[in-house]
C-alpha cells in the first residue's frame, strides 16, 4: 500500500509538469498580455515592464524560470494584475475562503445526497421515492447560477432572513446561501448515483443471504449493503470534492464571497498568467491528491482490491 | 404434526406484462428430521416455493396460501416475528456460492452476527463458535481462515461456509436451493456427503431443491416431482424412481444420462417449459405430453392420493411407462 502511494506520487510529478507546459503554452498562445489595455502604453514602457516581468525572454527561458522558482523557492511569482502581491497571498486570500464554503457544501451534498439516494433505493416505487427523485431532478436542473440568484431574491429582497453577499470571516449567516448554491446539483447527482447503485446490491444474492439470516433491515442496510453501494458514489466524490473546494466563480460573484474562483476567472481575462498558472497547478496538485485517495478508500472498502 | 405443511401455497409476481403465477397451489409437508426433494426443470417453481417459505419472495412477489412452520403460520408473520425464526429455525443455503456471501465482510463478521443476533452471545464467543463449525464443515484450518474474506476460497470452500454459517444455531430445517449446481462433480459429491453427515449429526430436517435427480436417488427419503409451479407426484424415492406414476416423472428419469447402458443419443422431453404468464388450462404439462388424452388439455387432473403417494395425472397409474 504504502509503495503504491509512492508511485502514484512519484508519476504526479510529471503529470503536474505536463499541466505546466500546457497551461504555459496555451496562455503564451493567446492574444494579447497583461498590459495591453484600450489605451496602448508607449512601446518603450511596454517593454521596460515587460523587462521587468521576464515577458521579453524566449518562451522556453520564461517556462524554465517559472518552473524553478516554484520548486525551488515555492514562488508562484507576483500578480500582473494587482501590482503589491504575489500569486501565494492572492491564494493565501482567496482560498481559505473557498475551502469553508466548499468544504461544507461537500459535507450538506453527501449527506442529503446520500441519503436521498439511500432511503429512495429502500422504498423504491412508494413516494419517498417518488419525492427524493423529483428532489434531485429539481437540483439537478437549477444550475448554480439560477440558484444564486433566487436564493437571494428569496432570503435577503424578499423575506430579509440572509445577507445579500460578503464573507464576515466566514461567519454562518454568510455561508448559508453559497453553500445551498454550490452543493444542489452535487447532492442531486449523489442522490442518484447512489440510489441506482443501492438498488444494484439490493438485488444481488448476498443481500438475500443476509436476510435469511433474519438480520433487521436497517443492519442490512447498514453493515452488508452500504460499502457496495457506497464504491460508484466514491468515485464521483473525488473530483466533486476538488471541484467545490476550488469554488465556483458564480458563488464569488453573486455573493462576493472574495473565493479563488473569482480571481481565477479574472486573471483569464487579464492575461493575469502568474496567477493563471498558481490556481492551475493548485487545483492540479488537488485533483492528483484526491483521486489519490479515492483509491485509497476503495482499497479499504473492496477486499478484492489491493496494490 | 408436521414440522413444516404447506398447503395451497401460490406465488404470484406483478410485472409489467401482468402476472406471472410462478407456484399455483402447491402443497406438502416435511416431517421433523426428514428429507425432501424438490425437483423440477427451471421454471417449475421449486425454488420460488422456497423462497416464499423463507419469506425471500422478490419485492413484485406475494404468496398466498398457507406455510405452517410448528403449527404457526410463516406468511402470515411480521417481518419482526419471521427475522426470529430466520436462521434460527430455518436456514437456507443458494445454488450459486460465488455470488452468496458477501465480499465485502470477513467470513467472520458474516458468521459471527447470525450467533449474535439471535443467541444475544458476544463477538468473541461467536466467533470462536463460527470457527468450530466451519472446523465441523471441514474447512482446514479454520480458525486463522475464519479471518478471511470470500473471495480467498475456492465455490466448494464458500458453499462449506454457507452450510456452515446455516448451522450455526443448528436449525430444525434446512432448505437447499441447488447447492451443488454451481460446483464441478468431485466438489458435489463432497457437499452431498458433508449435507448427509449433517442431516445425522444434528437431525436436521432438509429440503433439497435440485433437478439433479441422481443427487435425490441416495440421499431424500420423499421426492416431489413439480411442473409448472404444480404438484405432479409425490412418494418415497424409491417408490418415484421404480415406478414413476406421472409421465413428466418418467420422462425426467428417462433423460438421465446413464454410464452403464449404451443408449446412443441423450433422451429429453420434447418441447419447452411452459409460459408461467399463460399457463395451459388444463394440465400444464400436456403440451409436451406424448401420452396426453384430449381432457389433458381442457381439465386440471386432480391430486390423487394412494397410500404414502400422490399424483395428478388423467392416465391410470398403471399406463405411464
Amino acid at each position: 500500500m504504502l509503495s503504491f502511494v509512492f508511485r502514484r506520487l512519484a508519476v504526479a510529478v510529471p503529470t503536474l509538469l505536463i499541466l505546466v507546459v500546457l497551461s504555459f503554452v496555451l496562455m503564451y498562445a493567446a492574444p494579447g498580455g497583461p498590459f495591453n489595455s484600450e489605451r496602448p502604453l508607449p512601446p518603450e514602457v511596454l517593454a521596460n515592464i515587460e523587462a521587468k516581468y521576464g515577458l521579453d525572454q524566449p518562451f522556453w527561458k520564461q517556462i524554465v524560470n517559472y518552473v524553478v522558482s516554484v520548486v525551488t523557492q515555492f514562488d508562484f511569482g507576483p500578480s500582473f494584475q494587482y501590482k503589491d502581491r504575489s500569486v501565494n497571498d492572492v491564494i493565501a486570500q482567496g482560498f481559505p475562503v473557498t475551502l469553508t464554503y466548499g468544504f461544507w457544501s461537500f459535507v450538506v451534498a453527501v449527506t442529503v445526497g446520500v441519503s436521498l439516494g439511500v432511503a429512495a433505493a429502500i422504498k423504491q416505487n412508494s413516494w419517498v421515492d417518488y419525492f427524493a427523485v423529483g428532489v434531485s431532478i429539481g437540483a439537478q436542473v437549477l444550475p448554480n447560477f439560477v440558484m444564486a440568484p433566487l436564493l437571494l431574491l428569496v432570503f435577503t429582497l424578499w423575506l430579509g432572513w440572509l445577507p445579500g453577499g460578503g464573507w464576515n470571516g466566514g461567519q454562518w449567516q454568510f455561508l448559508i446561501m453559497p453553500v445551498i448554491a454550490l452543493s444542489t446539483s452535487y447532492m442531486a447527482s449523489i442522490a442518484r448515483i447512489t440510489r441506482s447503485s443501492m438498488l444494484e446490491v439490493l438485488n444481488t444474492n448476498f443481500i438475500r443471504t443476509a436476510r435469511a439470516k433474519g438480520l433487521p433491515m436497517r443492519r442490512v442496510i447498514w453493515k452488508h449493503a452500504m460499502k457496495p453501494t457506497m464504491l460508484p458514489v466514491l468515485s464521483y466524490l473525488g473530483p466533486a470534492f476538488v471541484g467545490m473546494i476550488t469554488g465556483s466563480v458564480i458563488i464569488d460573484v453573486f455573493f462576493s464571497t472574495g473565493g479563488i474562483g473569482q480571481f481565477f476567472v479574472n486573471s483569464a481575462f487579464n492575461r493575469d498568467y502568474s496567477v493563471i498558472m498558481g490556481i492551475t497547478i493548485l487545483v492540479g496538485t488537488l485533483t492528483i491528491l484526491f483521486n489519490l485517495l479515492v483509491d485509497i478508500l476503495y482499497a479499504w472498502i473492496d477486499p478484492k482490491i489491493r496494490y | 404434526m408436521s414440522l413444516l405443511e404447506i398447503e395451497d401455497l401460490k406465488v404470484t409476481f406483478t410485472t409489467a406484462d401482468g402476472d406471472v403465477n410462478a407456484v399455483n397451489g402447491v402443497s406438502f409437508h416435511v416431517d421433523k428430521g426428514e428429507t425432501l426433494a424438490i425437483v423440477g426443470e427451471s421454471g417449475s417453481g421449486k425454488s420460488q416455493t422456497a423462497f416464499a417459505t423463507m419469506g425471500l419472495l422478490a419485492k413484485n412477489g406475494r404468496a398466498t396460501g398457507k406455510a405452517r412452520f410448528d403449527g404457526q403460520d410463516l406468511l402470515q408473520m411480521s417481518q419482526r416475528e419471521f427475522n426470529a425464526i430466520r436462521s434460527k429455525d430455518i436456514a437456507m443455503i443458494f445454488q450459486d456460492p460465488m455470488t452468496s456471501l458477501n465480499p465485502y465482510l470477513k467470513i467472520s463478521d458474516q458468521m459471527a452476527e447470525v450467533l449474535m443476533l439471535h443467541k444475544g452471545i458476544g463477538k468473541s464467543q461467536a466467533v470462536k463458535e463460527s470457527a468450530q463449525m466451519l472446523d465441523a464443515v471441514r474447512i482446514p484450518d479454520a480458525a486463522a481462515r475464519i479471518t478471511m474474506y470470500p473471495h480467498e476460497f475456492s465455490g466448494g470452500m464458500r458453499q462449506r461456509i454457507m452450510i456452515a454459517m446455516s448451522l450455526l444455531c443448528q436449525p430444525r430445517l434446512l432448505i437447499a436451493d441447488e447447492p451443488t449446481t454451481a460446483l464441478d462433480v468431485t466438489v458435489q459429491a463432497q457437499i452431498m456427503q458433508l449435507l448427509g453427515d449433517i442431516r445425522q449429526d444434528f437431525g436436521t430436517a432438509v429440503i433439497l431443491i435440485t433437478h439433479d435427480l441422481g443427487v435425490v436417488a441416495g440421499f431424500c427419503d420423499r421426492t416431489l416431482v413439480m411442473y409448472g409451479g404444480q404438484v405432479m407426484e409425490e412418494g418415497t424415492t424409491d417408490d418415484i424412481f421404480a415406478t414413476p406414476a406421472h409421465p413428466y416423472t418418467s420422462g425426467l428419469l428417462k433423460a438421465v444420462p446413464r454410464l452403464d447402458r449404451d443408449d446412443g443419443d441423450l433422451l429429453t422431453i420434447a418441447g419447452e417449459p411452459p409460459d408461467m404468464s399463460n399457463l395451459p388450462k388444463g394440465c400444464p404439462f400436456s403440451p409436451r405430453c406424448a401420452v396426453s388424452l384430449d381432457r389433458c388439455r381442457s381439465q386440471r387432473p386432480a391430486m390423487e392420493t394412494i397410500g404414502n403417494r400422490r399424483r395428478a395425472c388423467h392416465l391410470p397409474a398403471s399406463e405411464v411407462a
